[in-house]
């Protein structure tokens, strides 16, 4: 009779087959791409079980998730543990870094679980594929302007569950954006008006440091959008620069 | 035989199955056993029983004497006042001439979170700047994605910080004239982490000094570290007497519960601001020293070191958490234990989630409503700043209206205003809180200084 896949055995593979569903040089890739940070050997000193990491864990009240468990796999090296735990338990962790403040050996469990999203990433697995894509509303806004949120997100569609009162007044949210006695505030589409230059020079950060690679690797629509937008305001960029050119030019 | 489950036959020692036996302890002999667990959790022991940390500052100082790094200085024209840190350490908070490093979640969702402090510097004739060219510090989208990495983290956090020591050159004025003050609670944890990585390791800085040198951001030829990395709340702690000297309501009647922000005091534990004038140094003193000294009753409450529930990722996709906890851990223990008036925070994140999450409440059957506003949001308030037009209260969810009726504030009648100050910015007429030819210091539509009318 056939019978129902654990979630173990379709990620790690069954326990007691020969084959299993993750092989071992992948495992150890992984595990080496986690420990390669340099943040690692800091963020993990030791531990002894002592669980005072997860008593005071928000997320641990709400989902199958330990902190103490994240740090013993790593520590006891345990890579089909940590395979596992990267499929769903690690998108759990809050990071607050409470299990940080409180650890006695120093430890950082939410840092630690940073480093293994990193990898989650990297190796375009299916849970952070399934876990980011809620989540694309924020990385379309944060790499293509620089702001990580802006007031056109914040809307009682978006968010039913924050009752009528989002908010108080209606009015237009242009004309309520201008109301904030701050000039760089009254925009609608970023949370500040972002400098065209400083854009730009986000866009080579973003290339420079791999967070490109990691967009495309998980989602090559939302970067292919996300690059043409790029490349429409560099467009802009050098365009102004060279009326820059021709005024003095004209001098 | 005994068996190994027979409780007379100490074959099994763990205490917790049926071998279990009552110690029989006084409740005071009880209470002496499990001090220690109420110590981890609730005093400032929690933190320092650990083996101290090197303070970063002495690596950076050296680097410097090195010719790797410059440092942006605190020097005496910021008017530093200084400031106890966990062990002991001073740090230096400059109080004037400051470079407002705006916070997305705040100027996206609570702008009177900003508007407020902005208004009290004014009216402390404290000078500052609020410009176009900086970016969000990117960290939010990382705790909460997973995309991004301690290069972006330390390229995005040395270039916003380059552009806060060159940005006085639009004004005619000399580099690290401003001083970076930092809005967000994430930002502030996540600079500071950064730049002990950054202090730390020879091979990061190496990867981001190409890259900050691609963007011309570099202090000849050197990454540019700050001193100190400051959040607002300290400038406002630190400040808080002045800031008593404009109070025109009294809130000596209110009882106030303090949020700490996680990444406020979490994140680098070791550079945060205690002060055992306030509540005997066992919290971090930021915003509940600002509170006692404006008058409040500040209400001390068991689960005050919880996070909020905002989770970063969880507040967009896994709202179940975020407002369970928030509720349930937060609110409903504010009120039920504390019988709170307010409660008050320093965070963009904590207050979203607080202030928002409410609501939804009668739905589960748990009805809670407890105004949630910013320090420098009711500080702002009780020293005379209008409700909508500086503190921008219409933004909140939570019944602030009640909190303003305690103080006294004649809330329809400022709402009124503000309706009728809606129809003036219609018509183009907006009053602003400095002049708004200084926002951009380059690039397209930058006025500079000497065509300015």
């Amino acid at each position: 009779m056939a019978h129902a896949t654990s979630r173990v055995q379709k990620h790690v593979g069954d326990p007691v087959s020969d084959q299993p569903a993750v092989s071992r040089p992948e495992l150890e890739e992984i595990f080496k791409d986690i420990q390669s940070d340099l943040r690692y050997d800091h963020e993990l000193n030791g531990c002894l079980n002592c669980g005072i990491c997860t008593a005071t864990c928000p997320a641990a009240h709400y989902y199958d998730f330990s902190p103490r468990e994240i740090v013993q796999l790593l520590w006891t090296e345990n890579l089909e543990g940590i395979y596992d735990a990267m499929q769903e338990k690690i998108w759990a962790c809050a990071q607050c870094y409470t299990c940080a403040a409180r650890c006695p050996f120093g430890n950082s469990p939410g840092g630690l679980v940073m480093l293994m999203r990193e990898t989650a990433i990297k190796h375009n697995m299916e849970s952070a594929r399934n876990v980011l894509r809620p989540f694309s509303r924020v990385m379309l806004k944060l790499i293509s302007t620089g702001n990580q949120l802006a007031p056109d997100m914040i809307t009682r569609d978006h968010f039913p569950d924050w009752g009528p009162n989002v908010s108080k007044i209606d009015a237009p949210l242009k004309i309520l954006r201008r109301a904030i006695p701050m000039p760089t505030l009254n925009t609608t589409a970023t949370a500040w008006e972002v400098n065209l230059k400083t854009s730009v020079e986000l866009y080579t950060i973003w290339e420079e440091t791999g967070v490109l690679k990691q967009l495309e690797t998980i989602d090559v629509n939302l970067f292919d959008v996300i690059t043409d937008i790029m490349d429409e305001k560099r467009e802009d960029w050098k365009d102004w620069l060279d009326e820059q050119e021709g005024e003095k030019d004209d001098d | 035989m005994a068996t190994q489950n027979d409780p007379q036959s100490g074959g099994r020692f763990t205490g917790h199955g049926a071998e279990w036996r009552d110690a029989k302890l006084s409740p005071e002999d009880a209470r002496i056993a499990t001090s220690w667990v109420e110590l981890k959790i609730d005093k400032r022991s929690m933190l320092t029983t650990k083996q101290r940390v090197e303070d970063v500052r002495d690596i950076m100082w050296q680097l410097e004497k090195d010719g790797e790094i410059v440092v942006h200085r605190v020097t005496d024209e910021h008017e530093p006042a200084i400031a106890k840190t966990l062990y002991g350490w001073e740090k230096k908070i400059p109080t004037r001439r400051l470079w407002h490093h705006k916070s997305c979640g705040q100027c996206g969702n609570i702008p009177g979170y900003p508007a407020s402090l902005l208004w009290l510097m004014n009216r402390l004739d404290i000078e500052y700047l609020d410009e176009t060219d900086q970016t969000s510090c990117t960290a939010w989208n990382y705790h909460g994605s997973g995309i991004g990495n301690l290069e972006s983290l330390s390229a995005v956090f040395l270039r916003n910080f380059h552009q806060a020591y060159v940005a006085a050159k639009a004004q005619g004025l000399p580099e690290g004239y401003y001083y970076p003050l930092v809005h967000c609670g994430t930002s502030f944890g996540n600079y500071k982490e950064v730049r002990g990585y950054l202090l730390q390791s020879a091979t990061l800085r190496e990867k981001v000094r190409k890259i900050l040198a691609k963007l011309g951001r570099l202090v000849d030829g050197k990454l540019l570290i700050p001193e100190e990395i400051v959040h607002y709340s300290e400038w406002l702690h630190v400040m808080r007497e002045r800031v008593k000297t404009l109070q025109e309501i009294d809130c000596s009647h209110i009882r106030a519960t303090v949020h700490p922000a996680c990444h406020v005091y979490k994140m680098v534990p070791q550079d945060v601001i205690y002060d055992d004038t306030v509540l005997d140094g066992n919290r971090v003193a930021v915003t509940t020293g600002l509170m006692q000294t404006l008058g409040t009753q500040v209400i001390d409450y068991s689960t005050w070191y919880d996070c909020c529930g905002f989770g970063f990722r969880h507040i967009i996709s896994e709202r179940e958490f975020t407002r369970s906890f928030a509720i349930d851990r937060k609110i409903r223990v504010a009120i039920d234990e504390a019988r709170a008036d307010v409660m008050v925070g320093h965070d963009t994140g904590c207050i979203t989630t607080l202030d928002k999450n409410q609501w939804i409440g009668k739905a589960a059957g748990k009805p809670v409503d407890l105004p949630v506003l910013a320090d420098c949001q009711f500080a702002a308030l009780v020293c005379g700043a209008h409700p909508y037009k500086i503190v921008q209260s219409h933004w909140h969810a939570s019944s602030t209206e009640t909190l303003m009726e305690k103080l006294g504030i004649d809330w329809q009648a400022k709402k009124a205003e503000f309706m009728a100050y809606l129809e003036e910015v219609k018509a183009g007429k907006q009053e602003n809180l400095y002049d708004p030819r200084r926002m951009i210091t380059s690039g397209r539509g930058f006025i500079p200084i000497a065509s300015r009318p």
